[in-house]
């Protein structure tokens, strides 16, 4: 009696004590993956163990690493949040066309941008719940109002941010720049978070809907919840990169919709819902940040950049779909 | 005085109506047992009290104070706590996490209290003297009647003043039921009010100081638990007399084996298990849950890896999918055990759910022929007594007895002579279990094979010919004839000595 | 015809938008309804059509295509680059490009069905992984012109009717037909309502979900090479727009982004749709993005549409009323 594809059975042996260490730790493989591109990159290259080097490849990544972090929360909840592309788009160029040059005017805009976000997420979350509508089309035609949106206020790459706004990515304190302040902020909201009721709440729901409705949660609360919060931190990763690029941009942000899923998935976030850690989306997106770095050093012609990146993913998927269908089998 | 009074109860929705004028009486300190078929509005009943649903009309009152929860968190705070059928398990989160969700104890900057909620639940478990469990475990691991006692828990963890538990022993084991109807009464004797929904007479007579049937709605009567008998109870919960829930039970057993299994194995849930089923028996399987029931019935079926032989009618079979097993008049059916999650495509109608597994027969070429289908799908409705308006009716919109027939359809469709059937009659009402068991004993006249597996040890003691027990994935005890017995089953189920 | 007016309401619906869009358009920009523009907005709509084809057996197969553009953008490339604008090359070339559409789709397909990664995933890798492996090949550089015989069959005409125009047509019907009167059309609702009930019951599972995406591999390097045709040369990038609005047109069709409903018929309305106001917004002195902003909008009303969406939307306001009343 073989088996159907969609009922293998655990393996036994190492793969076993394999599969219950990734069922604790899903961001295993992304870190064994990052730890074999370092070890590549550390022999055909100097400086790459350096603070330096850490802080550059942040400074690189840190843009992806938002968008993930608001798209973790978002599959946590057993979602997907296409829109970040158009808040991504849409922040860049309304901080490229109305940024003074002054620290208020700088200031204030931000702060609108992120409320922005916040709002544009949890009216995405707000149709999702009362319209009954599903995630990937509500954040589809989202994506496309907003991405329109930009594209009719700068129609091409184009306005501009004060000078000293683009020095965040190489301004430094204790040693390390500012996105990797960033970074270890983010790591401190998701240990947080992930202990406050609301984020208990939402991965609860994304875990088993069905049980977080009968046990009494408000779905539209948590919607709005989880969606505003990606928009806020897709918000964030705009006014970022409007640091690294200095313009607005108002098609930009397609190019990390899909990367930010991707980040989250190599990181061991089930796209089911209701598992997974932003550790390893950071590290995730990480990945896909040096994977560059590691085609440059290996000699060999960019182009291979993205097919590195897709076999990575691959890999990276693989593995934890195997793990969970095993975890899956064991608690039947 | 009544802790919980109600009066003239009305419920409709559209054009159905679900409670009529119900009404209910119940005190502080007693085991209250509600009764009545399914579609009787006990759940309706249930949800109201719960603040799921608004009435239309009627009354409540708790401690004569008048009761009219807007939502359920507003029933919990009058202490009203209600473990449903459904469980509302969270398979993500810990034990404890399920116990306390969204009444975690916090800690500084609304940080959830890791010791304190560790503290609480032990606390908990240790006063009502719970099967063990261990606090840190992912719900995901645990089987259906380990999460049935955490929704148990989760409900006690918001201290009731009112304790509804609706089918609660459904999916629980002998010895977790004994614990349950144990903490009903010590409930009780704590001054709290436990109502108590069950199918199974044997545990209302174990626990109920009272009770109420509910039929068509309405509220029929209304009994002290030592003044009525069964008879009388079932008589008013169906509003006819039952000629008798099991049917008779007549052997048709013939020497021809059907389906022969030699050695199977699967995973760690499933050892070295061999029988045989022969032509025009109904074979029980019993046992307590989780030791291996459903992997055999799974690898018998195809759905997970097994080792060992099996042989359909003599002839080795090597059974890899459902699609393997489902060969026509010489394969195996299931019947399984998640009606909605495997057993039927809600959104479809009834005709697209019966002929679903028998595509082929109805398509020439690849090409469906309607006509084969219409009268496939008549002659099984028919066959079956399925209430439905027309064969375009959506499933979803059915009753649970109802749909538990369109999938006996789908499988009897298919002509497969050996028929899997697990846990058949959960959730289903008492008029569609009786036809149910006359179905099974039907087709065991007519020569078909059948497994059937439950968890109600009157049912297997009286419709099944002989009774496999399960214990630790292996078979423990097989019982024929006057050997089978509640007692004998229990027994063999739970000790080693067993013959 | 009740019943079938509301069993097929959505369809129904996205017919009668078109049609209102239409006359609005009409309306706006009377040129809009003469010969050659109706010609040309067939042309377009079909190329749409052509990829949604696949996309619509994927979806309501309960998957998705992430990788149409670039098994599109590929097709396109290797089909110029093989034939190097020369006509009898195509002989072999054509079926080798759709075989190798569909050999891409049977692994998209076996990925999902076979490892289970998730559909978002595994195509999303095909697609990134394509675009790697072809801009390596081509170096950057976009390969020579096409064919004349593609030419013709993007943007030639049979009398008054457009090549293209024809084969969307026999599609159409090959679509509508395998939808709804075949076994296999029955298996894939099964499979997209629930893969394991279909599983349960003896449906192939495996099977029909590969062949889903294997037909939209197919469709979508016959889209590539018919578009190479019409713009007359392969350039990078040229799949992108497609895969928005296969997606779009879908669900503006009717079908469930999460599978076990809709119909290709609907998704011909979808393309349509888009089709249409793409040419309207322009006649209206719009820009590209009010026309993104009107696509999404489009999107939003057109899957409200569905009852689903009222019955959420009648329960808060029931919700309201009764808390009011208390």
């Amino acid at each position: 009696m073989a088996s159907t594809p969609a009922a293998r059975d655990g393996v036994s042996g190492f793969g076993a004590m394999w599969v219950r260490w990734l069922d604790r730790a899903p961001f295993l493989v992304a870190l064994l993956i990052l730890l074999v591109i370092v070890a590549i990159r550390s022999r055909l290259e100097s400086g790459v163990l350096t603070l330096d080097e850490l802080n550059v490849d942040t400074a690189s990544g840190l843009t992806l690493m938002l968008a993930a972090t608001g798209q973790t929360i978002v599959l946590l909840r057993g979602g997907i949040d296409l829109s970040i592309g158009g808040i991504i788009s849409l922040g860049t160029v309304l901080a490229a066309t109305h940024f003074g040059s002054d620290p208020v005017s700088v200031g204030a805009w931000s702060l609108a941008i992120l409320a922005f976000g916040f709002g544009a997420g949890a009216l995405n979350g707000l149709l999702i719940s009362v319209l009954r509508l599903q995630p990937f089309l509500v954040t589809l035609a989202a994506w496309s109002i907003f991405t329109g949106i930009a594209t009719m206020i700068l129609p091409t790459d184009g306005g501009s941010v004060p000078e000293w706004w683009t020095r965040f990515g190489y301004a430094t304190l204790l040693g390390l720049s500012g996105p990797v302040w960033v970074l270890l902020g983010l790591i401190l909201f998701w240990y947080w978070f992930r202990a406050t009721r609301l984020g208990i709440v939402i991965q609860a729901t994304g875990s088993n809907e069905r049980s977080a409705i009968l046990s009494g949660v408000s779905l539209i609360r948590v919607n709005i919840a989880t969606y505003g919060l990606s928009g806020l931190f897709a918000a964030a990763a705009a006014l970022y990169l409007t640091t690294q690029t200095g313009t607005g941009s108002p098609l930009i942000g397609r190019d990390y919709i899909l990367p930010s899923v991707a980040a989250a998935v190599v990181g061991g976030i089930s796209l089911f819902g209701g598992r997974g850690n932003l550790v390893g989306t950071l590290i995730g997106a990480f990945i896909l940040t040096i994977i560059g770095d590691l085609v440059f050093a290996l000699h060999v012609s960019s182009y291979w950049q993205p097919v590195l990146s897709g076999l990575i993913l691959l890999v990276a998927v693989l593995v934890s779909s195997l793990t969970e269908k095993s975890a899956r089998r064991q608690s039947q | 005085m009544e802790l919980l009074e109600v009066s003239g109860l009305s419920k409709r929705f559209g054009g159905v109506v679900a409670l009529s004028e119900a009404s209910f009486s119940a005190r502080a300190g007693e085991v209250h047992a509600l009764l009545g078929e399914n579609g009787a509005g006990k759940s309706t009943f249930i949800q109201i009290l719960a603040g799921a649903l608004h009435p239309d009309e009627g009354r409540i009152a708790l401690s004569g104070a008048e009761y009219r929860p807007t939502n359920p968190d507003a029933a919990r705070d009058r202490g009203i706590v209600t473990v449903f059928q459904e469980l509302s398990s969270i398979p993500d989160l810990t034990v404890e996490g399920n116990i306390w969700f969204r009444r975690e104890p916090r800690t500084l900057l609304g940080m959830r209290d890791k010791r304190e909620i560790r503290r609480r639940t032990e606390a908990l478990f240790q006063r009502y003297a719970f099967p063990t469990l261990n606090p840190g475990q992912e719900l995901r691991r645990l089987g259906l009647a380990e999460r049935q006692v955490v929704e148990i828990a989760k409900g006690l963890a918001q201290d009731p003043r009112i304790f509804i538990l609706d089918e609660a022993t459904s999916a629980l084991a002998a010895r977790e039921t004994e614990w349950l109807l144990d903490l009903t009464r010590r409930l009780a004797a704590e001054g709290r009010l436990v109502v108590f929904i069950s199918h199974r007479m044997g545990e209302v007579r174990a626990v109920a100081d009272r009770l109420t049937i509910f039929r068509g709605g309405r509220t029929v009567a209304a009994h002290n638990a030592s003044e009525v008998s069964d008879d009388e109870i079932v008589t008013q919960m169906i509003g006819r007399r039952l000629e008798r829930l099991y049917p008779e039970r007549l052997p048709y057993a013939t020497e021809r084996v059907a389906l022969e299994v030699r050695g199977l194995s699967s995973g760690a849930r499933l050892s070295d298990v061999s029988f045989q089923l022969r032509e025009g028996e109904v074979l029980g399987v019993g046992g307590l849950q989780g030791h291996g029931q459903r992997e055999l019935f799974q690898a018998l079926f195809g759905v997970s890896r097994a080792e060992g032989e099996s042989l359909l009618w003599g002839k080795p079979a090597s059974i890899a999918s459902p699609r393997d097993a489902l060969i026509g008049r010489d394969g195996i059916a299931l019947v399984p055990e998640d009606r909605r999650g495997q057993g039927l495509l809600l959104g479809k109608s009834v005709r697209e759910n019966l002929t679903l597994s028998v595509i082929r027969r109805i398509s020439s070429r690849g090409v469906l022929r309607r006509e084969s289908e219409a009268a496939l799908v008549k002659e099984m409705i028919d066959f079956l007594r399925i209430k439905v308006s027309s064969p375009e009716q959506q499933t979803d919109t059915l009753s649970g007895g109802n749909q538990q027939k369109v999938i006996f359809g789908k499988m009897l469709l298919t002509e497969a002579r050996i028929l899997l059937l697990y846990d058949p009659t959960r959730g289903v009402d008492v008029g569609t279990k009786s036809e149910i068991f006359q179905l099974m004993r039907d087709l065991a006249a007519k020569g078909y094979a059948i497994l059937f597996y439950s968890s109600d040890l009157p049912e297997l003691v009286n419709v099944a010919d002989r009774v496999m027990v399960m214990r630790q994935g292996r078979i423990a005890a097989t019982l024929a004839g006057d050997q089978i017995s509640e007692d004998a089953i229990l027994r063999a189920a739970l000790f080693e000595e067993a013959a | 015809m009740n019943a079938f007016l509301a069993r097929n309401r959505l369809v129904v619906l996205a017919y009668v938008g078109m049609f209102v869009l239409l006359a609005v358009t009409a309306f706006f920009s009377p040129g809009f309804l003469s010969e050659s523009n109706l010609r040309s907005s067939i042309v377009l709509a079909a190329f749409v059509g052509i990829v949604a084809f696949g996309q619509t057996f994927v979806i309501v197969g309960g998957g998705i295509d992430l990788s149409v553009p670039w098994v599109l953008n590929s097709a396109a490339i290797l089909m110029a680059a093989f034939t190097g604008g020369h006509d009898l090359p195509l002989l072999w070339v054509a079926p080798l490009l759709l075989v190798a559409g569909g050999l891409i789709g049977f692994i998209n397909g076996f990925g999902v069905a076979v490892f289970g990664v998730p559909a978002i995933i595994m195509t999303l890798a095909a697609n990134v992984v394509l675009q790697g492996l072809i801009v390596i090949y081509t170096g950057g550089v976009p390969p020579p012109t096409a064919p004349g015989l593609i030419r013709y069959l993007s943007v030639g005409h049979v009398g008054p009717i457009p090549v293209i125009g024809v084969i969307w047509a026999v599609l159409a019907i090959a679509a509508s037909l395998l939808m709804s009167k075949t076994a296999f059309g029955r298996y894939l609702y099964a499979v997209g309502s629930s893969t394991t009930v279909a599983e349960f019951s003896g449906v192939p599972t495996a099977r029909t979900t590969i062949s889903t995406y294997v037909l939209s591999g197919v469709t979508a390097a016959l889209a590539g090479i018919l578009l190479t045709g019409y713009s007359g040369q392969a350039y990078l990038g040229m799949g992108d727009p497609y895969l928005f609005t296969s997606i779009a047109a879908v669900a503006i069709g009717g079908a469930s982004i999460l599978g076990g409903t809709g119909h290709y018929i609907g998704t011909i309305a979808g393309a349509l749709v888009l089709t249409i106001l793409a040419g309207l917004l322009p006649a209206l002195g719009l820009s590209t993005g009010a026309l993104m902003v009107v696509y999404g909008g489009v999107i939003l009303v057109t899957v409200s549409l569905s009852s689903d969406a009222f019955v959420g939307v009648w329960r808060l306001v029931s919700q309201w009323r009764a808390a009011a009343q208390r």
